[in-house]
């Protein structure tokens, strides 16, 4: 086909010379049509919180005026904030408004939803982003010593930390650590939060709690994950056997064959994971008192503040969605036996 | 990892330890041990928590005297003393456990029943039917699960059971996800195939053929999902909902004792114990579990 058939077409004027076979790759396929079935679940999602709230008894008019509020008082607040429209209505102007981008206002503060996102979002964003971080660098080195020899003493003794780990509830971590750290020991404070900006010392300070709380359930699990994976490569694969056969010392094998083959599961399987996360860190930041997005979600639920719960539910949805498309695409990017788009065999 | 299913990571259950690896393990913990000293466990905290109360010393959990308040542990006729209202501390443990088992169970009951129909009516139709259930089964993984349990108690009220309809949103979408992956493996087998051409209705092979196949997987899953169902329950006490007091469960008496950390921390830490002791319980015969069937 030559590219001069649909000059206004792209994908058709790609599918020429070189681009076109990025156009014709499976994967991008993939890609494309993951991510159109992605709109109907982001819509889905939206309108379920829409459905969902409104259902609530209550709604931001009763909440902002409190119990003393007349009938009247309320039907007119509701007017002026646009309550009084049928359902769907109000359904379509937000989306109408959410497709170009724009989220809205808060009903009970009048900020926008946008510049709320923006203040809170990086605050969740940067506690859950140093807790997965430092977690999955002590995983590595873990699981690695782990595998190195099973059910030696150091294997056992990982398995049984990543086993008690793993069942101690996050919040019941948070409140050990406080009591111990903070009103024990009085080295950490128990409450509170300050900006990177502000002092990047202090803000670590009121960071290592809460990070710690979410990132020990991490480690375990990643550490399990991975050793898990690590034997199994150890196991069965070719590559491994071909690598032993050559002479390659195990130790070398483990940490430079077998782990980067389960480094690329193990990625992709965080990937997934980090969605269930992000609501996770709604307890630890009511405990520790930390401004995220969790915290802000809990007092919009109270507030019936529609548009905010909607703009968080929204861009909570996109990341989920977003990073379960980017660990599939990854598995057909890192393993090439994988591949989308074809029948599969 | 690849054939890993996504399930177990937004359930976040921990990932079994491979067959392989269970094959060099040793022995003793392999064999019998691995599964019976978590089943033993098991049971003696369901005993001491359905069973015990209507048989034993117990005084109710509620509705103690105020004058025998914050009682120390080992006060005569309070074994772990009395809370800041003078209930007694070890019987609120047992009703609260009772609680939050309930709870647990109920919901991977019906995330097993719900969930795994679900799921092995997708895998077994497959096509446009299987992809638009899966669809919508996304709605509810990508769906903050917290509005949902915030609304549902909101709207309902606190009370243990919404919190178990709440909860179900977070079981019924994992169990589906497994039963649907194990069906698409069941689909190819000879057996599946003969009874399809022997003209077995679709019920049948649901109920009939798929359904004993893809119990096992489901169940132990389930168990090992019961630990998160508890740990999901305090959470929702945490902010509010759950299991309404004076009636107690772990999470609320957790969430509770949060105000009196500093003076009296063990209104913290021994519902926190009585949970971890509990969840660990479950987690261990899960493992155990799934490593002898794996190695089948």
């Amino acid at each position: 086909m030559s590219s001069t058939s649909a000059p206004l077409s792209a994908p058709l004027a790609a599918r020429a010379g070189r681009a076109g076979r990025l156009a014709g790759s499976p994967t991008l396929a993939f890609i494309v049509r993951r991510l159109l079935a992605a709109i109907p679940v982001l819509f889905g999602v939206t309108f379920l919180s829409f459905v969902v709230m409104n259902s609530l008894p209550g709604d931001a008019a009763q909440e902002l005026l409190g119990a003393q509020a007349t009938p009247a008082e309320i039907h007119q607040l509701e007017i002026k904030l646009g309550l009084d429209k049928p359902f769907l209505t109000r359904y379509w102007d937000w989306l109408h408004q959410a497709v170009i981008g724009h989220l809205g206002h808060s009903l009970s503060s009048g900020q926008s939803v946008a510049s709320i996102l923006g203040s809170d979002l990086p605050v969740t964003f940067e506690l859950v982003g140093f807790a997965f971080l430092v977690s999955l660098a002590l995983a590595v080195p873990l699981a690695l010593v782990s595998a190195r020899k099973p059910n030696g003493v150091a294997d056992r003794l990982s398995m049984m930390f990543s086993m008690a780990g793993l069942s101690i509830a996050p919040y019941v971590l948070a409140l050990v650590l406080v009591y111990v750290f903070a009103v024990k020991l009085n080295v950490l404070p128990a409450l509170g939060w300050v900006p990177p900006g502000q002092s990047l010392g202090q803000n670590i300070r009121y960071l290592i709690l809460p990070a710690v709380s979410i990132g020990l359930g991490l480690l375990c699990f990643y550490t399990r994950l991975l050793r898990a994976d690590l034997l199994e490569q150890m196991q069965g694969e070719d590559y491994v056997v071909t690598a032993r056969a050559k002479g390659v010392r195990p130790w070398r094998v483990l940490t430079r064959h077998a782990l980067r083959n389960s480094l690329f599961g193990l990625i992709t399987v965080v990937a997934l994971n980090l969605g269930t996360l992000l609501g996770f860190t709604v307890v630890i930041e009511d405990i520790f008192g930390i401004p995220g997005i969790g915290h802000e979600l809990l007092q919009a639920i109270d507030n019936r503040d529609i548009p905010v719960i909607e703009g968080i539910v929204f861009v909570f949805a996109v990341i989920v969605v977003l990073l379960n498309l980017a660990a599939d695409v990854l598995y057909s990017v890192l393993d090439p036996r994988i591949r989308y788009g074809r029948p599969t065999e | 990892m690849a054939d890993l299913p996504s399930d177990l990571v937004v359930a976040g259950v921990a990932p079994a330890a491979d067959e392989a690896a269970v094959a060099r393990a040793g022995g003793w913990w392999r064999g019998r041990l691995g599964v019976t000293v978590p089943a033993v466990m098991v049971a003696l905290i369901f005993g001491l928590c359905f069973i015990w109360p209507i048989i034993g010393p117990v005084p109710p959990p509620t509705g103690g005297n105020i004058l025998n308040a914050s009682l120390p542990a080992f006060s005569p006729g309070h074994f772990l003393g009395t809370d800041p209202v003078g209930n007694d501390e070890w019987s609120r443990i047992l009703y609260g456990g009772r609680a939050s088992l309930e709870i647990a169970l109920a919901v991977q009951a019906i995330g097993i029943v719900l969930g795994g129909l679900i799921g092995a009516i997708a895998g077994y139709l497959g096509g446009w039917r299987d992809a638009t259930i899966m669809r919508v089964l996304d709605v509810f993984i990508a769906f903050p699960g917290l509005v949902l349990a915030v609304a549902i108690a909101q709207g309902l009220g606190p009370s243990e059971l919404h919190t178990i309809w709440a909860l179900s949103f977070f079981s019924v979408p994992a169990s589906a996800r497994i039963s649907r992956a194990a069906t698409l493996q069941l689909r190819e087998q000879t057996f599946m195939t003969a009874a399809r051409l022997s003209g077995t209705s679709f019920p049948r092979m649901v109920i009939g053929h798929i359904a004993p196949n893809i119990v096992p997987q489901l169940l132990t899953y389930a168990l090992l999902g019961m630990g998160i169902i508890m740990i999901l329950e305090g959470a929702l006490s945490f902010v509010g909902l759950g299991v309404p007091p004076p009636a107690p469960s772990w999470g609320n008496m957790i969430a509770q004792g949060q105000s009196t950390i500093s003076a009296d921390p063990r209104y913290v830490f021994l519902p926190s114990a009585a949970l971890f002791i509990t969840v660990v319980s479950f987690n261990l015969l899960g493992e155990g579990l799934r490593a002898r069937w794996g190695t089948q």
